[in-house]
């Protein structure tokens, strides 16, 4: 019989980093800076710090393997920083994570994503993690080489320094690994950052990419989003397993007092209802740490049977319309945007809010082009796996062409627009650990399909008025162009003398010169009523010309 | 060039209408009053169906069309493409619709003070025809403007079909020498002349044209004295003058059988017998009202326990089909008449079960026997099972 080993966690993720978004030289170079960014953005929003963050990615070498490049990932911020004997646990060590399993809408929820960079570096470069990292307390800051020790699942630290610093509080952190550096499509770097942007409108960011020159985007939001604590556990949410895992914590505690201490929404009503539907009364004195486990079935099973409030939505955090209506002037010249945030909700069990953003660029794709669509699950870009994703499948399923887009069947929409659809929820279920599709349950689909259909209506009023006086101009055209011609057709046909083609010409022109100035005063009333409505938007919404050019990315 | 045989006696001289039409258009202008063009208005809102005539004739509603803004564009194209139409007339040069269509665009090519009025597509081209017919109220082919379609393949050993030629000479085939070649007629077979070499006992029109090709070859017009015809699915305007013809021609019963399904009723059968709206002002001389519809009956589907295809409201084209026939059922004047209600009761039979049957289920009945489907055919007609 083959010996049985033991594998550490470091181990796993090691032989399977394709699993966390390594599967592509391309695709580590994006994943590593990913997942730096979301690390630094969680940590500057827990600190209720509005974060800075000054990116570079730059081809250093060839890389180590076939066809790569050594690519150097740098991201600084000015979050709350770390202390030095934290660093080696967060960039060396899995699921080692403030975060997991805490049921609040984090952009990083496990604990992986960044050690696995880390390892990634190991693997391609023989090097891990380069940090620097000062907190307030600090006077100067400490720097070092973390590595994975990948047969024990622990940060290692090397090369400590105490160095100076110029930054008050805040980490560095730089990998150099085998990749290779896409800027732009689906799953290139620029994507993301202008992705990371719109949804992040209080981030200020300064990037170089390649021997690009340095870009600064602005905040346009100066609060600093506040996310929601976690909330009690929902016990519809729970497996049987869970239940009693749960349960376990709360030891002497009678079962009464922890079913309405430990859960939301249940209620002494509620209880009453599990009763009637199977809970033995008797055992609702008991502490719940003498229940057998089949006791403990036989409780689960009476709460499953019961009708339970849905559980509460105060968990999600949002954008919200007006800071994602300023956001989208930072990613280029919009001549039209429409914006729409769903009430919070409950799909699956589980309290999620949909935003979505279309806007209509100036300088992008033309018509016949599938419109560029940005995904988003808790604030963080999704760029591959497009086509298995909720998002997409919601906005397949709407139909674009009622509200005037142009439509192939089962396809994404056609057209200069940029759908931004972004969902948040402190338990998304994606499709793989590497975080790149969401689950297309019906309801999630549902939800986003009212979303879009509510920024489909408000695009398709704009879109109305403008085919209103696109008409209206194509009239009074019409009437230069095919009066003479008429004409001109009757007198041939009749015969007519020089002055009869004379006297009709000139009633011709009285008819329509009476319609053309009727058609006239309509243009300038609809042109008027654009108008109206564009800057009612800028007004309502903060933004002007100037934000919009000053703004740019492109 | 000859004169064709006319479709029609018409009582109309058409270029002498058209000018006075277009003087009247420009008198309205001299006068800077806006000129209006009127036209009947084709669409089954406007049919009226009288048993005693037998074909849907139009009501009192008209298309007006007023010099505006909006309009300009069409007026302008209906007098261009009347000028073409006229000089045709006048030349006796005869095209068709797609011809008509690249004649435009010549005259444009031309003539760039013209350029404003050119077509994207023959649909544009057509439509302004169509405008032009429905205002003058004459047939297309009486502009000269023929459409490519066919008459029915038919086969016969009776019948004798003689045409005049526009130079006075005569064209004579006997249909009974061609074997198993169908005879076709083309798209104004109203120029043609029917006889018959010994009576004939009826008249068969079948909607599918492999059907209708595979009775001949089996011999069915060699034991029947009978005329055989081949309609492949909507009759064309070929079909439905050919099928006339044969009706005014020759005093003979005539049967149409196809599908048991509300598309072959509506749109196939109904056309055939009694014309369609979009074609009101022809229809006088393209249907047949005398024709039955011998099948399929629902009666034949019990009897011969003959396969069905359900129908299914979640199925997006069928959904479609039954929401036409409930339409017709309660709008159509042709099945909504008395005349017709056994017609009804058919739609009604479908739109309640939910199937459709096709005519070739009649080769399940004994898939040994090649014969099977004439025997039926003939036991029908002898037993008057049609509607």
């Amino acid at each position: 019989m083959a010996k049985i080993t033991k594998s550490s966690t470091a181990e796993y993720f090691a032989k399977n980093l394709q699993q966390v978004g390594f599967s592509s030289p391309t695709k580590a170079v994006l994943t590593t800076l990913k997942e730096s960014v979301d690390n630094s953005l969680d940590a500057c929003e827990t600190a209720g710090i509005l974060p800075e963050l000054t990116i570079e990615v730059v081809r250093m070498d060839k890389g180590g393997s076939r066809n790569t490049d050594l690519v150097k990932v740098s991201v600084t911020d000015n979050g709350p920083g770390l202390e030095a004997e934290e660093l080696p646990k967060v960039f060396g060590e899995y699921l080692a994570s403030s975060k997991f399993g805490r049921g609040r809408c984090t952009r990083g929820q496990q604990g992986i994503g960044i050690s696995a960079a880390t390892t990634w570096a190991q693997l391609t470069n023989a090097k891990g993690a380069k940090v620097i990292s000062k907190t307030k307390r600090m006077r100067k800051a400490v720097s070092g080489l973390v590595d994975v020790d990948i047969k024990t699942n622990k940060g290692v630290m090397k090369n400590k320094q105490v160095i100076d610093w110029d930054q008050p509080h805040g980490v560095h952190v730089e990998f150099q690994i085998d990749g290779r550096i896409q800027l732009n499509g689906e799953g290139g770097l620029l994507t993301y950052i202008e992705g990371t942007t719109l949804v992040n409108p209080h981030l200020t960011i300064h990037y170089k990419m390649l021997e690009d020159e340095w870009i600064h985007i602005e905040r346009v939001s100066n609060e600093v989003p506040k996310v929601p604590a976690a909330t009690l556990p929902h016990p519809h949410t729970m497996k049987l397993g869970e239940f009693i895992t749960h349960g376990r914590l709360y030891g002497k505690v009678a079962l009464s007092n922890f079913l309405r201490t430990g859960f939301s929404r249940v209620t002494d009503e509620s209880i009453k209802e599990f009763v009637k539907n199977g809970l033995v009364k008797s055992l609702l004195g008991k502490a719940i740490g003498q229940l057998s486990e089949s006791e403990l079935k036989t409780v689960f099973q009476a709460i499953q049977e019961t009708q339970l409030m849905a559980p509460s939505t105060k968990s999600v955090l949002k954008v919200g319309e007006e800071s994602l209506s300023k956001s989208i002037n930072r990613l280029g010249d919009v001549d039209f945007f429409s914006v729409v945030t769903r009430k919070p909700t409950i799909c699956d069990y589980k309290p999620v809010v949909v935003e979505v953003a279309i806007a209509r660029f100036l300088h992008r794709e033309n018509e016949e082009t599938s419109v560029r669509l940005l995904r988003f699950a808790n604030r963080v870009p999704l760029q591959f796996d497009k086509s298995a994703c909720a998002i997409t499948r919601a906005i397949e399923s709407v139909n674009w062409r009622a509200y005037g887009l142009n439509q192939p069947k089962n396809s994404l929409p056609l057209g200069p627009y940029v759908f931004a659809v972004s969902v948040v929820s402190p338990f998304i279920k994606f499709k793989n650990a590497s975080k790149e599709t969401v689950d297309a349950s019906d309801e999630l689909v549902e939800e986003l399909r009212r979303a879009l259909m509510q920024a489909g209506q408000k695009l398709s009023r704009h879109i109305r008025r403008e085919h209103r006086e696109a008409d209206l101009e194509r009239k009074i055209e019409h009437i230069a162009k095919f009066g003479p011609i008429l004409v001109e057709g009757l007198a041939r046909i009749v015969k007519a003398s020089g002055d009869r083609k004379e006297r009709a010409r000139l009633g011709l022109s009285k008819i329509l010169g009476r319609d053309s100035k009727e058609a006239e005063n309509a243009l300038a009333e609809a042109k008027d009523k654009l108008e109206v409505l564009q800057a009612k938007q800028a007004e309502n919404l903060g933004m002007s010309k100037e934000v919009v050019e000053d703004g740019s990315v492109d | 060039m000859g004169q064709w045989t006319n479709i029609r006696e018409l009582r109309k001289d058409i270029p002498k209408e058209a000018k006075i039409l277009c003087d009247k258009m420009l008198k309205d202008l001299e006068r800077s009053k806006r000129p209006m063009l009127e036209a009947i208005k084709c669409s089954l809102d406007n049919c009226i169906y009288n048993p005693r005539v037998g074909y849907l004739t139009p009501g009192d509603k008209r298309v007006k069309t007023e010099l505006n803004v909006g309009s300009v564009q069409k007026l302008a194209r209906v007098v261009f493409l009347l000028e073409i139409l006229l000089r045709n007339l006048e030349i006796q040069a005869v095209n068709s619709k797609r011809e008509i269509y690249y004649i435009c665009k010549g005259e444009v090519k031309h003539n760039k003070d013209l350029r404003a009025l050119d077509f994207d597509s023959q649909d544009e081209s057509d439509a302004i025809i169509d405008f032009i017919g429905d205002m003058l109220e004459v047939y297309r082919e009486e502009l000269n403007c023929f459409a490519n379609d066919r008459g029915g393949q038919t086969y016969s050993q009776q019948l004798v079909v003689t045409e005049t030629l526009p130079d006075g000479s005569k064209a004579v085939v006997d249909l009974g020498t061609l074997g198993t070649t169908p005879f076709q007629p083309k798209n104004k077979p109203q120029s043609l002349k029917l006889k018959v070499k010994k009576k004939v006992d009826f008249c068969i029109v079948i909607e599918s044209e492999g059907t209708a090709n595979t009775l001949a070859t089996n011999g069915f017009t060699r034991r029947n004295n009978c005329i055989l015809l081949g309609a492949q699915g909507v009759p064309s305007n070929g079909v439905r003058g050919w099928t006339h013809l044969i009706q005014n021609e020759l005093d003979v019963p005539i049967y149409f059988f196809g599908d048991l399904d509300a598309y072959t009723l509506q749109n196939i059968f109904r056309t055939l017998k009694a014309g369609s709206a979009a074609s009101l002002i022809r229809n006088a001389d393209f249907s047949a009202p005398e024709v039955r519809f011998l099948g399929l009956l629902p009666e034949d589907v019990e009897k011969y326990d003959l396969h069905c295809y359900s129908v299914s409201e979640k199925d997006a084209s069928d959904a479609r089909s039954l929401k036409k026939a409930k339409d017709a059922l309660e709008n159509d004047p042709f099945f909504l008449d008395k005349k017709n209600k056994k017609l009804a009761d058919i739609l009604r039979w479908l739109i309640k079960k939910k199937v459709r049957c096709e005519q070739q289920a009649l080769f399940m009945v004994d898939p040994r026997d090649p014969l099977m489907p004439e025997k039926i055919i003939l036991e029908k007609i002898k037993k008057g099972s049609f509607v």
